[in-house]
């Protein structure tokens, strides 16, 4: 696909196609640069919850990331979406 | 009429469903390569969450889009409305911002390629169509 970031992502029409779905007015439309920066957009977004899942996993010490530790990370990754941070381990890893 | 209405449900149900499955798929690819890195599994129920929680977002991203065009009296979202979704972070703000720039100096360099492809009478290009208005403002 796109050469912009290695590795897996979001394809631009999958993008088009999820806010198309929500838009209020048939006239909205997005520019093809739009869409590439929401496709990076939602992959950060992916990422960071996976990421912020393991770290809550290695502090629970346990051996893999279920929706017990995705679901602590949660608030935080919707509500300041990115701002890694702020976000401080109770067990004091690193 | 009753039928036509339900159909009709159905078939935007069924199409959510699609589109979902299609984000799962791309959470899937990238929480592997997030376990290969960080050396830890995700279980199955964690990857359906998160894409739950993708799609979920889709829709407060889309309608705030919508909102901040409109509010620039444009029918077009382009990425200076993108980049307001991300302002509540200043590294997300920057990482976006950053790739905002990548992005459009490689749609530049494309151009100038694709008219140099065509100056020397090459044929058709190899970009496929793209979805929505391609613009070059930023």
């Amino acid at each position: 696909m796109e050469g912009v970031g290695a590795g897996a992502g979001f394809r631009k029409e999958l993008v088009s196609r999820l806010l198309h779905l929500h838009f209020k007015d048939d006239k909205t439309k997005v520019s093809g640069d739009a869409l590439q920066l929401m496709a990076e957009l939602l992959k950060i977004f992916v990422v960071e919850a996976a990421v912020r899942g393991v770290r809550q996993a290695r502090a629970e010490d346990t051996l893999r990331v279920d929706v017990d530790q995705l679901e602590k990370v949660l608030p935080q990754l919707v509500g300041e979406r990115g701002s890694r941070r702020q976000w401080r381990c109770p067990a004091g890893w690193p | 009429m009753e039928e036509e209405a339900e159909t009709e449900e159905q078939q935007r149900f069924s199409y959510q469903q699609r589109l979902k499955a299609a984000i799962h798929y791309t959470v899937g690819c990238l929480c592997e390569e997030v376990a290969l890195d960080k050396e830890m599994q995700f279980s199955k129920q964690t990857i359906a969450a998160i894409s739950e929680l993708t799609f979920r977002q889709c829709e407060n991203f889309a309608k705030d889009l919508e909102m901040f065009a409109r509010h620039a009296k444009r029918t077009t979202i382009n990425t200076e409305d993108v980049k307001l979704l991300a302002r509540r972070s200043n590294s997300l703000l920057k990482y976006i911002t950053d790739k905002s720039e990548e992005i459009a100096q490689i749609n530049l360099e494309r151009k100038a390629q694709k008219k140099k492809k065509s100056e020397d009478g090459g044929k058709n290009s190899r970009e496929p169509a793209e979805a929505g208005v391609v613009e070059s403002e930023n």
